[in-house]
C-alpha cells in the first residue's frame, strides 16, 4: 500500500516542479499569482500525503505502522493551509486590484 | 475608489467565515494533545475577521469588531491568563499550578480534570488576546489613507480624523 503512496507523493512533487517555472518567470502576474495558488493546493495534498507516509514508512518512532491516529495531526495543518493560501491569494488580488485602479489616473503600462 | 468586491468572493467570503471560526475554536480545543493552541487558534480567529475586511470592505469588516471591542478584549486575555495563575495562589497551590483547583486533599482523577479546565483557561486567555492583537494590527495597517476616503465622499470634521465605523455606501451595497 505504501508503494502507492510514495508514487502518488512523487507524482505531485513533479506537478509542482512543472508549475514552478511559471510562478517564477510568468508573463503576467496573473500567471504567477495561478501558480503560487496550484502550488499551495498541492501542498495540502502533499501534507496529507506525508501524514500517512509517515506512519506507513515507520518513520514516526513509536507508533505501530497501522496507527493512523497520528495522520491526522497533518490533516488539520493541511485544513489550516487551505484555509490561510485561500486568504492570501484574495489579500493579493485585492492589492493588485487597487493598485491598477490607482495607477489608471496616472501614466502606465505595465497593468496585469 | 469605491470598494466593489465581486459577487463570488463575498459569497465565498461569507459561507467561509463561521467555517473559519469553528476550526480556530477547534486548533484551541486540541492544543493539549496534538498541534494547535491558543496562539494558534486566535491567529485562525484573526484570519476570519481579515478575511470578512477583504471580500467587504475596510469599514464593514471594521464594524464586525469595533475598535472599543477589540481594545477591551486584548488585555482582557491576559487579565484571564495572569488571574487563574492568581487564583491558583490564592488557593495555596503555585503560580499557574492548575491542579489546586480540585482542592486540598482531592483525588488524582479529579486533580487531572482540575488540570485540563485550568489548561483550557489560560489557552482561551492567550487566543482572546492573540485574536484582538491581530484585529488591532490588520486594521491599523490597512487603514484607508485620507486621500482615498476623500474620494469616496468622506467628510473629515478635523484634519487627521478617520471616520469610524461602516460608511454608509459600503453598507448599502453589500
Amino acid at each position: 500500500m505504501h508503494d502507492i503512496h510514495v508514487a502518488i507523493t512523487v507524482l505531485v512533487l513533479v506537478g509542482v516542479l512543472i508549475t514552478l517555472p511559471r510562478a517564477l518567470k510568468g508573463p503576467t502576474l496573473m500567471d504567477r499569482i495561478l501558480a503560487v495558488n496550484v502550488i499551495g493546493t498541492k501542498t495540502i495534498v502533499l501534507l496529507a500525503l506525508v501524514g500517512f507516509l509517515q506512519v506507513e514508512l515507520g518513520i514516526d518512532r513509536g507508533a505501530p505502522a497501522d496507527d493512523f491516529s497520528r495522520a491526522g495531526f497533518w490533516l488539520d495543518i493541511a485544513l489550516a493551509y487551505s484555509l490561510i493560501n485561500f486568504i492570501a491569494t484574495i489579500a493579493v488580488l485585492k492589492y493588485l486590484e487597487r493598485r491598477a485602479v490607482r495607477h489608471e489616473t496616472g501614466a502606465t503600462k505595465e497593468t496585469p | 475608489m469605491k470598494e466593489t468586491p465581486s459577487l463570488i468572493v463575498r459569497y465565498i467570503a461569507r459561507r467561509a467565515v463561521p467555517f473559519i471560526q469553528l476550526y480556530a475554536l477547534y486548533v484551541l480545543g486540541h492544543g493539549e494533545d496534538g498541534p494547535g493552541g491558543g496562539f494558534q487558534g486566535g491567529v485562525i480567529f484573526a484570519a476570519s475577521f481579515v478575511l470578512l475586511a477583504l471580500a467587504y470592505g475596510w469599514g464593514r469588516g471594521r464594524a464586525s469588531v469595533p475598535e472599543k471591542v477589540a481594545d477591551v478584549i486584548a488585555p482582557a486575555g491576559c487579565l484571564l491568563y495572569a488571574g487563574i495563575g492568581f487564583v491558583s495562589l490564592l488557593i495555596g497551590g503555585a503560580f499557574l499550578q492548575y491542579d489546586a483547583f480540585a482542592g486540598p486533599g482531592a483525588d488524582q482523577a479529579a486533580r487531572k480534570t482540575a488540570h485540563h479546565f485550568g489548561l483550557i483557561g489560560i489557552e482561551l486567555g492567550v487566543m482572546l488576546t492573540v485574536t484582538a492583537s491581530m484585529v488591532i494590527l490588520f486594521f491599523e495597517m490597512a487603514r484607508p489613507a485620507e486621500d482615498e476616503a476623500a474620494e469616496e465622499g468622506a467628510t473629515f470634521e478635523q484634519a487627521g480624523h478617520i471616520p469610524e465605523g461602516p460608511r454608509a455606501e459600503e453598507s448599502l451595497d453589500g
